[in-house]
């Protein structure tokens, strides 16, 4: 992975030492709450109902165990003992003093990580693919590229106080794991005719209030221009964004004001005044980079392992999770393991301090110590052997973080909610044990097959329950919590957004509605049919019919 | 740039919610930081008002609304005294492409610091335009947006009433490497590292 250079190191230094200077001045009464707001904001620090949540980067996902044994460290020493990723790939902390904040960043500069744009009407952190550099449908590793895009968009000075906040996403394989249409800026690798490698730009997409897919501005942007292309899209953005209203002021809004013809043509005409100055990158940028991210010291194997497919037969639970929870890779005699952090009982996407270092402790001792974060809230390990794959389990198992349910109704996406959040209408993670509860038998789930669950708390959609194969939105109706579904919804290639079922659900019935439409599926599905090809197929209407047939 | 679109464009309305785009005051400080020292301020920044004439300009140094110069202009540069434009953060400095050479100053009046617009003008004044006399930040402008307006092309510094000027000088010197280039001469982190490879 990446590592810092002496110019890493002395703006992350820097940054922490200006950050205990805005709260030491804020202590002395020099810098009111309100002109420290937008500050630490840019710090990663909130302020939510109960105390500050301070969100630390973890760039395109990518952490090792050295770093994630340190964030177990800041939750044991400063926190409550545990942490909770984030659908950005991030990690939070719930619970952290304001005091303590600068020494906490300072912390976590000594294993190079930062906080730096977590927050804020900024560039935030650039998000990717989980399975990068081992994915059998990769293209190219879009590693690099991220931790190019990372350090230009680092304390840009021209665009730290943009209308809204700004996110950028890049994948480099044929199916989209990191939802590019869902961003401001969505980056997807393509070769053109002349075998020269570039990106397909997205601009303009986004869930919160007001979802929109992504519109494409440029089919071929060469991969030496990235820079000074996304350069041109934030300064159009800056200067034209709406900033009188923040429930419009995102780039979607501004893109489907002017229409994406002339906000393309204005992008060019910005574009064409430096697109071959300063910002253009060389070969050498990519090949050096790419050195970072060198392809592993993988063993020679055989694909197949005998004793582990003999512990398959044995084990049914040895089964579950490797059918489940592991992924072909592209090296020959390697799985990529997806960790869940979706344990019944327990809130999507936290882990403890014990977890994250049992965690750190078997990258280190069986995949090159090197983790990623998923936005849907579990954690990868990349390259497992297929014969350690027993170890694996059982460690991962002692330390409840084997659950076989990846991608299963229990995998759900799932915003911190009512219980933490300042913005909610109404909780999620009581509502996601609700769930749990109700689909407890797990080959009932395994029938049931594929299906993305996203639950927000409210319609700022930190959940993205718009592209839920089955999103849930909660509302608040006359101070009771009540929950909007949706069907349909998916954040990948054939990107939608789901279709709405029908009125609101009390919140004891959620479980039953979503029983319902599995029902439904169950019932009408034909053949290797997911829950979002039958929905593709019959439409809304029976799903509807059988959730509403009953008072609710 | 057309300029229809930007027109178009301007329909959107693109304020910070309840604060408007200009100052709706006068601004007189005493103080100023020019180059990163503190000066004795002589500007009087005269607010947009649709009454304002030739008659109600102050005897001092002054800056004026755009709109205020491209009417007045004959007269304005045959005054005593220096007299700067204001950019205001919903204008474009595209609209006064013809006037730079003709213009001694420029000011960037911040109504709100949060609001990022006035840091694209200072760029693209430094950059498309080469505009190479001072340009100014006035009104919200506080110690922790200093040393990005400076990235970004400001030269010089009204801070708003309550900052501390000593102070606030440290912000020149807070960060002391950058990743990406702007209006102060930067290079890409890139560049400098492929010079070292």
């Amino acid at each position: 992975m990446y590592k810092y250079d002496a110019v890493d190191k002395t703006i992350v230094a820097d940054r922490v030492e200006q950050f205990r200077g805005q709260v030491t001045r804020h202590f002395a009464g020099e810098l009111s709450a309100a002109d420290l707001a937008p500050l630490r904001l840019r710090n990663g620090l909130y302020m939510q109902i109960h105390a500050h949540m301070l969100r630390v980067s973890i760039p395109y996902g990518l952490v090792n165990s050295e770093q994630m044994r340190a964030l177990a460290q800041v939750s044991r020493q400063y926190d409550k003992g545990y942490g909770h990723f984030t659908t950005r790939q991030n990690i939070q902390f719930n619970w952290p003093e304001l005091a303590d904040v600068p020494d906490i960043l300072q912390d976590l500069s000594n294993v190079e990580m930062h906080a730096i744009q977590t927050s804020g009407n900024c560039i935030r952190n650039i998000s990717s693919d989980h399975y990068a550099g081992v994915a059998t449908d990769e293209i190219i590793d879009p590693r690099p590229y991220c931790e190019i895009i990372r350090q230009w968009s680092t304390l840009h000075p021209e665009f730290y106080w943009l209308p809204r906040k700004f996110k950028i996403a890049i994948t480099g394989a044929t199916e989209d794991r990191a939802a590019v249409k869902f961003h401001d800026i969505g980056l997807e690798v393509v070769y053109n005719d002349e075998e020269h490698i570039g990106f397909r730009v997205y601009v303009g997409g986004g869930l919160g209030r007001t979802p929109v897919i992504g519109k494409v501005i440029k089919e071929f942007l060469p991969r030496e221009d990235i820079l000074s292309y996304c350069e041109a899209i934030l300064r159009v953005y800056n200067l034209h964004g709406r900033r009188d209203n923040k429930y419009k002021a995102r780039i979607k809004i501004l893109v489907n004001a002017m229409g994406i013809d002339d906000f393309r043509d204005e992008v060019e005409a910005e574009w064409a005044y430096f697109k071959d100055g300063a910002l253009k990158l060389h070969d050498t940028d990519f090949e050096t980079m790419q050195d970072f991210f060198p392809k592993p010291a993988y063993d020679d194997l055989p694909a197949g392992d005998n004793r582990i497919k003999r512990w398959r037969d044995l084990d049914s639970r040895f089964k579950a999770w490797y059918n489940n929870n592991t992924v072909d890779h592209i090296q020959s005699g390697y799985r990529i393991v997806n960790v869940s952090l979706k344990e019944h009982g327990v809130a999507p996407g936290d882990a403890t301090d014990a977890q994250m270092d049992a965690i750190a402790n078997i990258a280190e001792q069986y995949s090159f110590s090197e983790i990623r974060v998923t936005h849907e809230q579990n954690l990868v390990l990349a390259d497992i052997r297929e014969q350690d794959l027993l170890d694996v389990w059982k460690a991962l198992d002692a330390e409840r973080l084997a659950t076989p349910n990846i991608g299963s109704v229990n995998d759900m996406i799932c915003c911190p909610g009512l219980d933490f959040c300042s913005l909610a209408n109404a909780s999620s993670i009581s509502v996601a044990k609700q769930i749990n509860e109700k689909f407890d038998d797990f080959e009932e789930l395994y029938d049931i097959g594929e299906v993305k669950l996203k639950m927000s708390g409210c319609m700022n959609a930190c959940g993205h329950h718009h592209v839920g194969h089955i999103g849930i939105l909660g509302v608040d109706k006359k101070g009771e919590e009540w929950y909007q579904l949706t069907v349909g919804g998916d954040a990948s290639n054939q990107a939608a957004l789901g279709t709405h079922l029908g009125r609101a659900i009390a919140k004891d019935k959620v479980g039953d509605a979503i029983g319902d439409i599995l029902h439904v599926y169950k019932d009408l599905r034909s053949d290797d049919e997911r829950l979002l090809d039958t929905f593709r197929r019959v439409g809304i209407d029976p799903f509807k019919q059988k959730v509403y047939s009953e008072d609710r | 740039m057309s300029t229809t679109k930007i027109v178009a464009n301007r329909t959107i309305k693109a304020r910070a919610k309840g604060t408007p785009d200009r100052i709706e005051k006068d601004i007189n400080n005493f103080k100023a930081i020019v180059e990163q020292k503190i000066i004795d301020n002589s500007f009087y920044h005269v607010a947009e008002t649709e009454e304002l004439g030739l008659t109600d300009l102050p005897q001092s140094d002054i800056s004026v609304p755009m709109s205020f110069w491209l009417a007045h202009k004959a007269d304005l540069m045959a005054r005593d005294g220096l007299v700067a434009v204001q950019i205001a953060a919903d204008q474009f400095p595209e609209d006064l492409s013809a006037e730079y050479s003709d213009i001694s100053s420029i000011v960037l009046p911040m109504v709100s610091h949060v609001d990022g617009r006035s840091y694209s003008h200072a760029y693209i004044l430094r950059t498309r335009f080469k505009y190479q006399r001072e340009i100014r930040a006035i009104g919200d402008v506080k110690y922790d947006q200093l040393g990005f307006l400076t990235r970004s092309g400001c030269n010089a510094f009204e801070l708003s009433e309550g900052e501390n000027l000593e102070t606030a000088l440290k912000a020149f010197t807070e960060m002391s490497d950058i990743y990406q280039p702007s209006a102060d001469g930067g290079g890409l982190i890139f560049s400098r590292r492929r010079a070292i490879h």
